[in-house]
């Protein structure tokens, strides 16, 4: 009886998986096809993607603000939209894909990986992937091999951290490539803005790009994610007690991520950090022990 | 930019991929299932990959020497194969694939050979496959391949190559093979191969010196010319392409010297001079000022 109950849903899944493929109803992800003109605003998972497509969104669309309920119509994600619903969107796409050749105007995202980690951790709880009292400890050594599989959170064929980072960094030559740092956002995000919009060729004058930061600010984003949190795909669904804009702040890892960790994540992705200007602990750690000696 | 199909083509589109689906027979490409144990055959089109399925088929299976007809059966590429057949293969399972980095591909061999050779393999390639017409001067086609106009989606020469040499260069589960090594040596080459297998628990295979002849004389250009007379309308690789012009051409190293003028060469090594000085191929025109940044920018996790 319960097989025959498991044969059947196991058809009817099929045959939804049939309807699905055949009409082009599956997320478009890699199969994305491309068109010239496409613009990309890539990065890792955890790393600011969000917080920049409402950025850019409300520096181009000065009727109404990006909301949750909005942004992926007006700056769709690949992995929420059929290949064939994306033709009919604008092409300001938001992707977690490592390097992909076909991609010709990349906006790239990078932040510090310490924070990247208790980022996903925080997520993959809110998603329910991970149990309230899952250690951090036992979460970080799977995301950094980049293993973890999870389909919203992190994927195999996405990399790990450094692979993502590192393939994009290489291969941004021949195409158009902006990098932006998270923490330079933070720092100053009306002026990584204009960097944005200088790329994209967007009129920017400081009113328009101030008003664009403030209609980004993580307070507001905060009070749409409470009102909306059911109507947004990477929300719905998930635990309604955490957040999905959390502290969008740097340097939380200092707090949160336990020291083995920090020196686990240093040491396997210490060289590209340094390249992006992130301060490793191991380093400092050496230049106190050489003025000690 | 394709023409958007009418509706009727739409529905017969979507009524032939259901059927796929229905019968699990969707060719896998960029989807395909990958298991921890897989060792995939990675190079950009051209570049001695299918020689290279033979070499190797030759000498897993030397009892069944490889032809056009069982190639797809022993290391199937991806681009033409089910996930599904694929899945029921034997593991660790040889697949063939023409990805730029994948970085879920657990090990890889990467076949690479000088771009001015493959600029005038690709050429041919794309006669015989009528994506050119007849007489069309190779001299025009140099700068499409430039951009990576045929096959966007395994970028240009230099997104292929360059992407994997950065990010796995140094992995010891990454192994660059030269096409141009594996003409001169193959006996060589292949050890290398084979000793790579092996560390990537892969049955033993018979590495003696008389093994590896046997499989490189079952795999020489010209008894794969003579298959390909054979076969060529059964393989999936040549099947519905051009009779006249063969999938197994010269089989050679250095014809650009002759064949490429001038003005393509310089076009070829201004392009990609950075990359192709690293892999060792001397440029005959002026030295690009661009040193390898991305390469010396980027290194390997520590």
């Amino acid at each position: 009886m319960n097989n025959t109950l498991r044969r059947i849903s196991g058809l009817i899944q099929h045959a939804g998986k049939i309807i699905d493929v055949a009409f082009d109803r599956s997320p478009a992800g890699r199969n994305l096809t491309v068109l010239p003109g496409d613009i990309f605003i890539v990065s890792y998972p955890k790393s600011g993607n969000t917080w920049t497509r409402f950025l850019i969104g409300n520096l181009i669309y000065q009727d109404t603000p990006i909301t949750f309920a909005n942004v992926e119509s007006r700056l769709p994600s690949l992995y929420v939209h059929s290949d064939r619903a994306l033709r009919k969107l604008p092409r300001i796409l938001k992707s977690h894909d490592c390097f992909d050749p076909r991609y010709r105007t990349v906006i790239y995202i990078v932040r510090d990986p310490r924070d990247v980690v208790v980022s996903a951790y925080h997520y993959a709880v809110k998603l329910g992937i991970l149990p309230n009292n899952h250690g951090m400890e036992e979460f970080v050594p799977r995301l950094l091999d980049g293993s973890f599989d999870s389909g919203l959170l992190v994927n195999p064929r996405w990399g790990s951290w450094y692979d993502h980072v590192a393939s994009w960094l290489a291969m941004q030559h021949n195409r158009k490539f902006l990098l932006l740092r998270y923490e330079d956002m933070l720092d100053d995000p009306q002026r990584e803005l204009a960097k944005v919009a200088d790329f994209l060729q967007l009129e920017a004058s400081p009113e328009r790009l101030a008003r664009a930061v403030q209609l980004s600010s993580a307070d507001h984003m905060r009070e749409l994610e409470k009102k909306q949190a059911a109507e947004w795909s990477l929300t719905k669904n998930t635990r309604p007690d955490m957040a999905f804009v959390r502290q969008a702040k740097q340097g939380s890892w200092k707090s949160e991520l336990p020291r083995r960790a920090v020196a686990d994540i240093e040491s396997t992705w210490g060289s590209l950090m340094r390249k992006l200007g992130y301060v490793l602990v191991m380093d400092a750690d050496a230049d106190r022990e050489l003025i000690r000696h | 930019m394709p023409s958007s199909p009418n509706s009727f083509d739409r529905i017969l589109g979507a009524l032939a991929q259901a059927g796929r689906v229905l019968a699990g027979r969707q060719i896998a490409g960029r989807g395909v299932t990958v298991f921890p144990d897989d060792i995939f055959l990675v190079s950009y089109p051209r570049s001695g990959n299918t020689w290279m399925r033979f070499l190797l088929a030759n000498l897993i299976y030397p009892n069944q020497p490889a032809t056009f007809s069982n190639i797809e059966s022993r290391i199937p590429e991806i681009y033409f194969n089910p996930d599904r057949f694929m899945r029921q293969f034997p593991r660790p399972r040889l697949l063939k694939s023409h990805e730029c980095f994948q970085p879920h591909y657990p090990r890889v061999i990467y076949l690479v050979r000088d771009p001015r050779d493959v600029a005038i393999s690709f050429y041919h390639h794309h006669v015989k496959a009528r994506n050119l017409p007849d007489g069309y001067p190779l001299v025009d086609f140099v700068p499409r391949f430039l951009v990576g106009e045929f096959d966007p989606k395994f970028g240009s020469w230099r997104d292929n190559v360059l992407s994997w040499t950065v990010l796995r260069g140094s992995n010891p589960a990454f192994l660059q093979i030269r096409y141009e090594d594996l003409q001169r040596d193959p006996v060589h080459e292949l050890a290398k191969v084979v000793e790579f297998l092996e560390r990537s628990s892969f049955p033993k295979i018979d590495s003696s010196t008389e093994a590896f002849e046997r499989a490189i004389a079952l795999s020489s250009p010209e008894r794969m010319r003579a298959l390909e007379q054979k076969e060529a309308g059964t393989w999936v690789l040549t099947k519905g392409t051009r009779k006249d012009k063969p999938f197994v051409r010269s089989a050679t190293v250095g014809g650009w010297k002759s064949q490429l003028a001038p003005e393509s060469i310089v076009a070829i090594e201004s392009a990609w001079g950075d990359v192709m000085q690293n892999l060792g191929y001397g440029l005959v025109s002026t030295p690009s000022p661009t040193a390898v940044e991305a390469i010396s920018q980027s290194g390997s996790p520590s």
